[in-house]
């Protein structure tokens, strides 16, 4: 701590020392069109040569001495806005900049400095356009925002269906979704089948595989950004939309004279509605549907104060006398504030919640019979002070913390035998973790930039609480609980990690740079999942005596090069991942309801390597990417595999996607998806042995994942046209068709091994499919 | 209840159906060398008891496995019992004959070790017999799924329930296997165990009476009994080792779709008595048995309450 203390009184004696004799130009960058507010833009001042680059919330600030300058403002898909200044005293200016597409008809497939691939120090970072999602072809038509990002380098998953994602080797729990700011425990709809971000009220998407900024915190592999949409501050904005799988709705519209804004989206799964006159007897009250709520506002109380308000709420209902439901919570409170022209504030506060509840008999109230009924959750709430203080045109440093509230409550069960009423509870378990960090973005030179910065993370598990010893008989075996130790109160373990990051960025011409980061990164809470998919009932567990904090060390390098006046842009990065206390399990592992959870758990280390490669292209009537990455994910857990390495679940040495996009005229566009992915691992056993009744499986090897399925292949279409005719005299209307797998391929999921049907002791080999046809899918989007 | 579990289910597989699918295909894989298998039970009931040695085979050779011949197999007890087994037949079933009708070879409480002697190896097992309580009654209602079901299959019938309460003290395991016609229900993903009187340890389910899915586990959620029909239920105590590998046998034969767990190898509690000898397979258990038997008459069946 006294570390910390230290570096902030460095940072603001250096900060004093610069800010002398100089004046400010500072302001929002917005879209002229819906008053959004534009992240990311490029601000280049002409007669420095340099720049700075507008933050998430569309602020700039540059420190200039006294005199005229050009500013340039340069986003890619809007058109350019040049201003010229006099600058004698602090200045402000707002700048709105036009969308080009209103005036080119071109399909724009990122909204970024157009050279930023190359500029900007950021490497290991993907950011899709809302715009390219909603084009890309889509499974039954719905946009998706994680199985777009599948298609990126880096990133992969264990199979379709499967919720979540895996980037550069990491497990899903490594990766911190965030929806405004919030984190979102679990992103999907129907297990794994639909993201929970509804495309209708998201702005911007951003991944970040590598060169983690000092900011971000508390997962290990990567950060999902995901930010809302501010609603439109110029004129009511309705958009909805028909589809195979949901109904939308979104409605927008600016309030307070266009000082605020909101925007309130919801979708619904219809295909209970649409089954009902199908469905008779008990099936009558079947409930099978799954909804999200989408809601933020904003205003803008003045030049120096902004408040926004935001929430999510979403769930999964499946029963019928039977209930099964699932969902996340989140809600967020934002204020930026601008102490001076050079000191930006956004604190954020937010709550976040999942929970899942299973019941049998909901029509049974009364205490007779027989009934089970079950629930968890985990809860957290945050507050998070983040400063930006742009100190000269070459050093913008942030600083600031985070406290993190968690409750879990692992499992609560009531149980009614034949009227014998039974109470199932595991222990709710109390921590927090607090976060300090400084960070600075250093220009040395036309040609050189640094970001480097430290973070210091803690971790409390609080009382009231419980804490076991394990005895280990046997290595990879189940251990046995030994004693345990009660706490009513006070803190009952602690965990603290620095966790430096860094990255630098060399540019060798004008179109081609060098980067390099390493990050190291600490992860306090994980998901326990022992499936092939992660199911909706997996418990979120927090750090323990016996759970250690996972923590990553990773560096990456890269080349970065931009050709044909910054038409393509084009990255090749290799990494190497370093993953320490990976969990794994015991067999026959039972991580439910069970209060010795811990003694299921085996830990070891992780290591993941690769290279990606990625091209694009921002520009013409053919736009989109050819993403390639070539990688190995191993463990090495105590007690699996001979204690040796082994390949992860989510392996696949080759991943090949392609998108493109296509314009052809004012009303069609096309798109296209292709992936590619070498056969993820599967364990086979060599013999089989009679026993009972049974032929069982056993491998003499005692091996993990030495085998791999095929591999897996798609192709997938899409064509959008927009309709000539106005919508009610004003709005906008278009269908949009895919085709899900074309080639009717059946990917394999998985190929296991069981007994025959009809004959136990016939044994043979499954393949699995999710998806086993061509899937066709029409949706109509309207806007008005 | 759990009429309307499967309706929610029969719903999940028609979405699920939509898409996804198993087809049998050829793998090729590598076999390992073969081991010594011990398929072993005995109990507490006046029967003549087997006790059958093969080798394990190749994955995919789905010939009968080869039978190991000429091995000494003897079962002591912790009272000084010792009980021989012979391979009669020559086919590797070593058996036990009770000399009286009513001559059993387990006894609740006593401990059984188990001793196998082939080639130059030595191998042991222990197992404990362990409580079992009776069976109260097998009653039967009559059902109707909401559905036909796709193959063919009648959609309604008579659904078997039993009674039986877990003894007090935590941790008795069961394996409860039901019969109709006298035919066993042999599928692996019909294997239906118990802990204490819920599914696992964490149930806290201690003393009570079994609960509803276990107590109507007999036959499968997608079958009836027709009137005349035998049903007969045994309930099998286990050690905790004999509940971990009955499990694990219906775990590692049905473990395929989005939620399968990595396959592992099935525990064994055969032991060579050198460690670094060759391993051996299988599981020698020995279990309390109870049963209850009855044949469905419309006029006894009682009210579908559920």
């Amino acid at each position: 701590m006294k570390h910390l203390l230290f570096l902030f009184a460095f940072f603001s004696t250096t900060l004093l020392a610069y800010s002398q004799e100089k004046k400010t130009i500072s302001g929002y960058i917005k879209d002229a069109t819906n008053g959004e507010s534009l992240i990311g833009v490029s601000v280049y001042v002409r007669e420095i040569g340099n720049g700075t680059v507008a933050n998430d919330y569309g602020y700039y600030a540059l420190s200039l001495p006294s005199g005229n300058y050009t500013l340039i403002f340069n986003y890619l898909g809007y058109e350019k806005v040049e201003k010229k200044i006099d600058l004698k005293n602090d200045l402000k200016l707002n700048i709105e900049l036009k969308d080009e597409s209103l005036k080119l008809q071109e399909v724009v497939v990122k909204t970024t400095k157009e050279d930023e691939n190359v500029k900007s120090i950021e490497m290991s970072v993907n950011k899709v356009e809302m715009k390219t999602i909603r084009q890309m072809p889509a499974l039954l038509g719905e946009v998706d925002i994680i199985r777009s990002i599948q298609l990126l380098p880096g990133v992969t998953s264990v199979g379709e269906g499967a919720s979540g994602f895996n980037v550069r080797g990491g497990n899903i729990d490594q990766n911190l979704v965030l929806l405004d700011e919030a984190p979102v425990f679990n992103s999907s709809h129907l297990f794994g089948f639909f993201s929970v971000f509804n495309p209708d009220a998201i702005k911007d998407v951003k991944l970040v595989k590598g060169g983690i900024p000092a900011q971000y915190g508390g997962r290990i592999s990567s950060i999902l950004d995901v930010r809302l949409k501010e609603g439109n501050a110029k004129t009511r904005e309705i958009n909805g939309g028909i589809g195979t799988i949901f109904s939308r709705l979104s409605y927008e519209q600016p309030f307070a004279k266009g000082k605020g804004s909101f925007i309130v989206a919801g979708r619904r799964s219809y295909i209970d509605v649409l089954a009902k006159p199908f469905l008779s007897g008990d099936l009558k009250n079947s409930r099978f549907y799954f909804y999200d709520l989408t809601a933020k506002a904003n205003y803008r109380i003045n030049d120096k104060n902004t408040i926004y308000a935001s929430g999510y709420f979403g769930r999964d209902v499946f029963g019928a006398d039977f209930g099964f439901d699932w969902g996340n919570q989140t809600a967020t409170a934002r204020w930026n504030h601008l102490f001076n022209d050079k000191l930006f504030l956004n604190a954020t506060t937010f709550y976040s919640n999942y929970d899942y509840g299973l019941e049998s008999d909901r029509n049974n109230t009364n205490t007779s019979g027989d009934k089970f009924k079950w629930n968890s959750n985990i809860q957290t709430w945050s507050i998070k002070p983040d400063f930006t203080y742009y100190l000269t045109p070459n050093n913008t440093i942030t600083f600031g913390g985070q406290y993190i509230n968690y409750t879990s409550r692992p499992g609560t069960a009531l149980a009614l035998s034949n009227g014998e009423e039974r109470t199932i509870t595991l222990d709710t378990r109390y921590a927090d973790e607090s976060a300090l960090y400084v960070g600075n973005e250093q220009k040395v030179n036309n040609w050189l930039s640094f970001q480097y910065g430290i973070r210091y993370s803690y971790f409390r598990n609080l009382g009231p609480g419980t804490s076991f010893e394990f005895l280990e008989v046997e290595k990879g075996e189940r251990k046995i609980p030994i004693s345990e130790n009660k706490y009513e109160t006070g803190v009952i373990n602690t965990y603290g990690n620095w966790e430096p990051r860094f990255s630098a960025k060399i540019e060798v011409s004008p179109a081609a740079s060098i980067k390099v980061s390493y990050n190291r990164t600490a992860q306090y809470l994980h998901l326990l999942s022992n499936t092939a998919a992660s199911s909706p009932l997996d418990v979120w567990t927090l750090s323990s005596k016996i759970i250690k904090p996972q923590i990553a060390d990773q560096v990456a390098l890269g080349w970065f090069q931009n050709l044909q006046d910054n038409m393509y842009e084009a990255s090749l990065e290799i990494y190497y991942k370093d993953l320490q206390n990976q969990i794994d399990y015991v067999r026959n592992s039972d991580l439910l309801l069970n209060r010795y959870l811990e003694g299921d758990l085996l830990f070891g280390n992780g290591r993941a390597y690769g290279t990606e490669f990625y091209i694009k292209k921002n520009r013409g009537k053919l736009t989109g990417w050819l993403s390639y990455t070539l990688a190995r994910t191993e463990r090495k857990i105590e007690g699996i595999n001979r204690n040796d390495w082994f390949p992860a679940r989510f392996d696949k040495t080759h991943n090949l996607s392609v998108v493109g996009l296509y314009q052809l005229n004012d009303r069609w566009s096309f798109s296209t998806n292709f992936a590619f992915n070498t056969g993820t691992p599967a364990t086979f056993p060599t013999n089989r042995f009679e026993w009972g009744e049974w032929a069982l499986p056993h491998n003499v090897n005692d091996s993990r994942n030495a085998a791999r399925i095929p591999s897996y292949h798609r192709l997938d279409l899409g064509a959008t046209l927009k309709s000539k005719k106005k919508l009610f005299g004003k709005g906008q209307g278009e269908w949009v068709f895919s085709v899900y797998n074309v080639y009717n391929r059946r990917n394999p999921f998985s190929t296991y091994l069981r007994q025959n049907e009809n004959n136990n002791l016939q044994t043979e080999a499954v393949r699995y499919s999710i998806i086993g046809s061509v899937i066709p899918a029409v949706t109509y989007n309207f806007k008005f | 209840m759990k009429n309307r579990l499967a309706s929610l289910f029969i719903l999940l597989l028609a979405l699920g159906s939509l898409a996804s699918c198993e087809d049998v295909i050829d793998l090729d894989i590598k076999s390992g060398d073969p081991q010594l298998v011990v398929d072993g039970w005995i109990t507490n009931q006046a029967i003549e008891h087997s006790i059958r040695l093969t080798e394990s085979a190749p994955y995919f050779d789905n010939s009968p496995a080869k039978p190991i011949l000429n091995a000494s197999v003897v079962v002591t007890d912790d009272k000084g019992g010792i009980f021989n087994f012979k391979d009669a037949k020559n086919n590797g079933v070593y058996i036990w004959k009770p000399s009286t009708s009513t001559d059993t070879l387990g006894h609740i409480g006593r401990t059984y070790t188990l001793n196998v002697k082939f080639g130059n190896e030595e191998y042991t097992a222990v197992s404990k017999l362990n409580r079992v309580p009776k069976i109260d009654s097998l009653t039967y209602f009559f059902d109707k799924l909401p559905v036909a079901p796709s193959d063919g299959k009648p959609q309604q019938g008579y659904k078997p329930e039993f009674f039986a309460r877990d003894p007090v003290g935590a941790g008795d395991c069961y394996w409860i296997k039901s019969f109709k016609n006298g035919k066993y229900f042999n599928k692996a993903s019909q294997i239906s165990t118990a802990y204490d009187a819920g599914f696992s340890p964490g149930g806290n389910s201690d003393g009570l009476i079994f609960v509803l899915p276990i107590r109507q586990s007999i036959v499968p959620f997608d079958e009836f009994l027709v009137e005349k029909d035998t049903i007969k239920v045994e309930l099998h105590s286990l050690t905790l080792e004999g509940y971990y590998f009955i499990n694990q046998i219906r775990i590692e034969s049905t473990n395929g779709g989005l939620f399968a767990t990595p396959p592992s190898n099935i525990f064994s509690n055969i032991k060579n008595s050198n460690p670094n000898g060759r391993k051996a397979l299988g599981f020698f258990g020995a279990a309390g048995v109870s049963s209850f038997q009855t044949v469905v008459d419309p006029k006894q069946a009682r009210p579908n309450i559920y």
